[in-house]
């Protein structure tokens, strides 16, 4: 799915999901890349800088994860991540 | 209050919390509109005084075909900026100007306009005025806040900044079981009679001041005339956004798409009409999704409250058990043509929580406090203007005041017209009949 403009978002109307603010567009990107487990590349750690990326374990049973970046939220499936994610609090 | 604190997950948010939202037709044929923030501010607010959130997305939001969603946004950031790392004040001397260097703390605020066409930047650095400090602090306050007014290229005026809280209520009476200053001798639980007393008399807010000429507003071209023409009648609300997570930390970063946690069209529509469980919902939801409100306009508990909290005064209110067509009409629809004579405000069948003005209303020469049912039809709920008594109109409303325009049979019990919520005349409020319209602030020297 394409993310979701703020003029694309007007034209539609869309409702998109409750409590999403009607200019922004829903912010929403749902992904289905997942990580390769290899490090990233100098071009890529350069497009995170330092901004926050913060992720949250929408459910750990499925595997489905939120992250939020920028003004976006990009929501995937990733067990396997998950699975890391969740032993390293342990 | 109108929408002070009015929910549980706001009220421990005052810089996002919308308070009040006004929508008036001026002289010179444009449309003012006022959204405040920042709730009951004691104006001796050091050392840290009161401000804008830079982290909150404010915006006012206009709907022209009554669908419930707006067409035109005017959206509001702020960036604040200390000039001075050396000192704990927020001024080290007087400050006489905008550009003063004894200021320490100040903010600027940009100004996008988005509509179909796109998104424009209007405006960006314009700064906001400091709040009104004292006569040493902020001597000629009423000149600094003259300089933080802008004329933009556009067409807009645009003002953000400390202003007087124009918005009246007795609050500690109306939440104390719903006692009515006039009434306190009939009420379920007496008290003697004593006259009202305004909870906000002395209080600041931070308000968003728009002006914008009426035919950037409404839908086709040029500025209606008719006020019965279907394009006559825009919706207006005030809204705030946060993003969705925040990291705390050295510096505090907030992440993620941005949420809604605030909005306000009619006065009261949250506090009195929404059950308080689903409060923090409503702020959440856009107005298109209202219809899952109607049924407490409709039966609105107010109205069942009144002839139980005051046994035999409100006799053919008790007897009214029919949906209240009436509150549906005025808070969600506008009301249609046919109903009062040359008037209508009515943007469809779409049930939305919006401010209706119908802009082809020219301002009133002799305005009544009550609005619509004071014969005013330049005043709430067309619109709203700071002088309106919204709680005195929407009292008489949920009693049954404006029940006759859908059922003229009904009679309104007597004392309808004598509910008050007697705290109207606050001269202190200093209101202006020039942009930006809303009072200057309090001084904090001058209300500790």
């Amino acid at each position: 799915m394409e993310p979701v403009t703020r003029r694309s978002f007007l034209i539609k109307g869309s409702a998109g999901a409750a409590g999403v603010a009607g200019a922004f567009g829903t912010g929403l990107v749902l992904s289905n890349k997942s990580g390769d487990g290899t490090a990233l590349s100098a071009a890529e750690l350069d497009e995170v800088g330092d901004q926050p990326v913060v992720l949250n374990v929408r459910d750990a049973a499925t595997g489905e994860v939120e992250v939020y970046v920028g003004e976006r939220e990009v929501v995937f499936t990733d067990k396997s991540l998950v699975a890391k994610v969740l032993r390293a609090t342990h | 209050m109108s929408s002070h604190r009015e929910a549980p997950s706001i009220s421990k948010d005052p810089v996002a919390d919308n308070t009040d939202t006004y929508a008036f037709v001026t002289p010179n044929n444009t449309v003012a509109i006022i959204t405040s923030y920042l709730p009951s501010q004691a104006p001796a607010g050091g050392p840290n005084f009161y401000e804008f959130g830079d982290d909150v997305t404010y915006q006012v939001n206009i709907d022209n075909n009554g669908d419930g969603r707006a067409d035109v946004i005017y959206q509001f950031k702020f960036t604040t900026v200390n000039t001075n790392p050396n000192t704990f004040l927020y001024n080290t001397g007087p400050i006489d100007s905008l550009t003063s260097a004894n200021w320490n703390r100040r903010q600027t605020y940009t100004v996008t306009k988005i509509t179909r066409q796109g998104d424009v930047r209007l405006a960006r650095n314009l700064a906001c005025p400091p709040c009104n400090i004292g006569p040493r602090s902020t001597p000629n306050y009423s000149d600094l806040a003259d300089a933080a007014t802008y004329s933009l290229d556009s067409g807009e005026k645009v003002f953000a900044g400390q202003r007087a809280d124009s918005f009246f209520v007795d609050l500690g009476s109306v939440f104390d079981l719903g006692t009515l200053r006039p009434f306190q001798n009939l009420h379920l639980i007496p008290t003697a009679a004593a006259d009202g007393r305004d909870s906000l008399a002395q209080a600041n807010v931070h308000s968003i001041v728009l002006e914008v000429p009426i035919e950037q507003l409404v839908r086709g071209r040029g500025a209606p005339t008719d006020p019965m023409a279907a394009n006559a009648t825009i919706g207006v609300w005030g809204s705030a956004y946060r993003q969705k997570a925040n990291v705390r930390g050295a510096s505090r970063r907030t992440v993620g798409p941005w949420m809604q946690v605030s909005r306000l069209g009619n006065p009261l529509f949250n506090e009195v009409i929404v059950p308080l469980a689903q409060k923090d919902q409503w702020n959440a939801d856009s107005p298109n999704r209202d219809s899952r409100y109607a049924q407490f306009v409709a039966q609105p508990e107010l109205a069942r409250l009144l002839p139980v909290l005051y046994p035999g005064v409100f006799p053919n209110l008790a007897g009214l058990t029919a949906d209240r067509a009436d509150l549906l009409a005025i808070l969600l629809t506008g009301i249609p043509s046919g109903i009062i004579p040359g008037f209508q405000n009515f943007t469809g069948t779409t049930q939305a929580d919006m401010l209706r003005l119908n802009v082809a209303i020219p301002p009133s020469s002799s305005p009544s406090r009550l609005g619509l049912i004071g014969g005013d039809l330049a005043g709430f709920p067309n619109g709203r203007r700071l002088t309106d008594d919204a709680v005195t109109i929407e009292l008489r409303a949920v009693a049954g005041a404006t029940y006759p325009l859908v059922a003229p049979t009904y009679t309104p019990d007597d004392a309808v017209s004598v509910i008050e919520d007697g705290t109207f005349n606050n001269p202190g409020r200093n209101l202006l009949n020039r942009f930006p319209y809303i009072g200057l602030p309090y001084a904090g020297y001058d209300v500790p």
